[in-house]
């Protein structure tokens, strides 16, 4: 579903993303790591087409994302670390005009529904999106992706910022999306939620993918150890723990 | 997917607080210019019929005369008054409105509206036009400079493209969903505009075409608004944030507002030099002295047209008077058409060159167009003074061939002055070039737009 075959980006002489090959299929959710600078978000930005690659091509359910970023675009849904919206409209009213622009025309009680099933409350649904939390906003969004039927979810630091609570409802819902065959991509720097909700965890350093595992393997070991492990591998980011952890 | 993108552009403009306030100054202004405008026109509507009325009785009643002294009596002409004025007032402050035909000499239009001005005239009048012209650019900067730019800084527009959608369909969608909240002020604007002309008595006459110009007027002015609002969303697409749209844009409106006029006047000035008045007016005594005066019996002139004329016994004809006045008539509109003439067409090239000085601002040719269908314009008034002026020739002609006759009877063979202002083709003729212009400008704003759109980035 989604996929990168030996993506390369430069910035200059800086490789942000370096020969990255992934493969995500639906229903999958994959927790991409890496601390900041790793080219989490430059990965998300090729996958959306915001960026055109250097070398290496990447694809959404068969659309090549380079050449044909609009369909590629019209299969995936985006829900950045802090869902935008526009302040003097309702969240229905928001989640009306984004789901059109997907291509998805919902009647008002459709698109309740799904604001509802992502955990917003009614009243909430009809009141302007300028007194939403990051919390509620983050439900508007998945309730876009909903919404819009997407086949592929890119999540950009999603939980960041919220409360437990949230954050555990948060996951739920992006369960729910994943067993409807929706393929994820999260890039993510919470530890705890990609190993409570991810299928597999991809550890990102210097741009290039340090480390692949499935939760099946990731069953036993301590994550947090392991990804401090292939941080360490850089000396740069090694000196830097050091540091921090003085 | 437009049609959606318009629609969410007019509901977050309508909801836009600060729109509704702008929205509402522009539309008072608009609604006190024409009720001002409406009370200024028929004001001096009433005030030169009455004068007509005054001054044709006073020459039906000036008594028994020689008829060359009844033309050097003559009477005074009132330009009528524009009905579009109530619009825009054009060069009406500026030039005269009343006409003294007499003999012996072809007078320019006296009383000057902008001389009983006070100093407050400077600042500029308020008039539908100039809110139009000025205010409303400035509204549009307001709502539109961060039409994609805001998007951009606070993260919408990345979500908005992620979806799928196309950069140019998200961009015109903005003008038009942008385009049709400004309609919304327009269209009360309008009605005023309605009301305010249909309330001026003898717009009756002239309804149906005042109406097709008002339509061709509001045309131009569409085109106009409409070239600004793509330029500010190109803007807006292109800027790096929205503060530097905002501030490209206010550069560009006092550019387009207060110095392309300045500049495009001296140009025109510096390409197509009118002489100083005391200069022309030294010039065309020296012409007049050199023509044939019928009051100047010693002159050189006299003395070769009594030769011309005598027959072979050596005597001049019966109505010799007759032909001299007529004679010296003729010479003297000669002097006067090569001058004022002359003068004229400078004045008009000046004002060609301003209006082609549009395609480096807008504004010049909607300013040209505007007042070409309102009837203000400059081509307006030359057609008045020549109205004038031949209505005087024939008045003169009449007075010098009356054989003697005069009095009462005499002077009623004299019709009153009816003006015929120029058609509708006429003025449309005028006003072509700076329709042509706003259409460039559209057309070049379009362009401009959807090549920003290609360029649009999400961050």
């Amino acid at each position: 579903m989604l996929e990168t075959a030996n993506l390369t980006k430069r910035f200059n002489d800086h490789a942000a993303v370096n020969n990255l090959t992934l493969k995500i299929g639906a229903g999958e959710i994959f927790a991409l790591l890496g601390p900041n600078g790793a080219g989490k978000t430059t990965t998300i930005n090729l996958l959306l087409g915001f960026l055109t690659p250097d070398s290496g091509e990447a694809r959404v359910d068969g659309s090549n994302v380079a050449s044909d970023p609009i369909a590629a675009r019209r299969k995936i849904a985006y829900i950045p670390e802090q869902v935008m919206l526009y302040p003097r409209f309702t969240g229905i009213e928001n989640l009306d005009y984004f789901s059109s622009l997907g291509g998805r025309k919902r009647s008002r009680a459709e698109l309740l529904e799904l604001l509802v099933g992502a955990g917003l409350a009614e009243e909430s649904a009809i009141r302007r999106v300028s007194t939403y939390s990051k919390g509620m906003r983050q439900k508007v969004g998945i309730a876009l992706a909903l919404a819009t039927e997407a086949k592929a979810l890119l999540l950009d630091e999603p939980t960041s910022g919220l409360d437990p609570a949230a954050s555990h409802e948060f996951s739920q819902l992006l369960r729910k999306l994943a067993d409807d065959g929706v393929a994820v991509l999260m890039a993510t720097h919470d530890l705890f939620r990609a190993r409570e909700d991810s299928t597999r965890i991809g550890i990102l350093r210097d741009g290039e993918l340090a480390g692949n595992y499935t939760a099946e393997e990731l069953k036993n070991v301590d994550l947090e150890q392991l990804y401090l492990e292939h941080l360490a591998a850089d000396p740069a980011l090694s000196e830097g723990k050091t540091e921090s952890q003085k | 997917m437009t049609f959606s993108i318009a629609r969410k552009e007019f509901q977050d403009t309508w909801r836009d607080g600060r729109f509704r306030w702008a929205a509402a100054i522009v539309l008072l202004l608009l609604g006190v210019s024409f009720l001002l405008a409406r009370q200024q026109v028929e004001h001096q509507r009433n005030e030169r019929e009455d004068a007509t009325k005054m001054e044709r009785d006073n020459w039906l009643n000036q008594g028994q005369k020689n008829a060359h002294a009844a033309a050097h009596y003559g009477v005074y002409v009132f330009k009528p008054v524009a009905p579009l004025s109530v619009f825009d007032r054009g060069l009406q402050p500026f030039v005269g409105n009343t006409v003294y035909l007499e003999a012996h000499r072809q007078n320019q239009a006296a009383f000057l509206p902008a001389q009983d001005a006070t100093s407050m005239r400077r600042f500029g009048d308020l008039t539908a036009a100039a809110c139009l012209q000025l205010l409303l650019p400035l509204l549009i900067i307001l709502l539109a400079f961060g039409t994609l730019a805001g998007e951009r800084e606070s993260g919408t527009l990345r979500q908005v493209l992620s979806l799928g959608v196309r950069p140019a369909s998200l961009v015109f969608g903005k003008a038009l969903g942008l385009g049709g909240a400004l309609a919304l002020l327009l269209l009360p604007a309008a009605a005023g505009g309605a009301y305010a002309l249909s309330g001026i008595s003898g717009m009756d006459a002239a309804g149906e075409e005042s109406a097709l110009r008002l339509c061709l007027m509001a045309c131009a002015y569409l085109l106009y608004l409409g070239a600004i609002l793509v330029i500010c969303i190109t803007v807006s697409a292109l800027a790096p944030t929205s503060r530097s749209a905002l501030s490209i844009l206010l550069v560009f409106w006092a550019a387009n507002a207060v110095l392309a006029p300045r500049l495009a006047s001296d140009l025109a000035q510096w390409s197509h030099p009118t002489p100083k008045m005391a200069d022309l007016d030294a010039d065309l005594l020296e012409a007049r002295k050199q023509a044939l005066n019928s009051h100047n019996p010693n002159s050189e002139a006299m003395k070769e047209f009594i030769e011309k004329n005598r027959d072979a016994s050596g005597k001049l004809p019966a109505n010799f008077r007759a032909l001299l006045m007529q004679e010296s008539e003729r010479q003297t509109n000669l002097v006067y058409e090569k001058h004022f003439g002359g003068i004229w067409d400078l004045m008009e090239d000046q004002d060609k060159v301003v209006t082609w000085a549009g395609l480096a601002a807008p504004l010049l040719g909607l300013r040209s167009a505007s007042v070409a269908l309102a009837g203000t314009d400059f081509t307006h008034h030359r057609h008045f003074s020549i109205a004038a002026e031949k209505h005087r020739r024939e008045f003169i002609r009449m007075l010098n061939n009356s054989h003697g006759a005069s009095g009462r009877e005499l002077w009623e063979k004299l019709p009153p002055f009816r003006y015929q202002p120029p058609s509708l083709s006429q003025a449309v003729s005028t006003a072509m070039p700076g329709l042509i212009i706003l259409c460039l400008w559209l057309a070049g704003g379009c362009a401009a737009l959807y090549v920003a759109s290609r360029r649009l980035k999400p961050s």
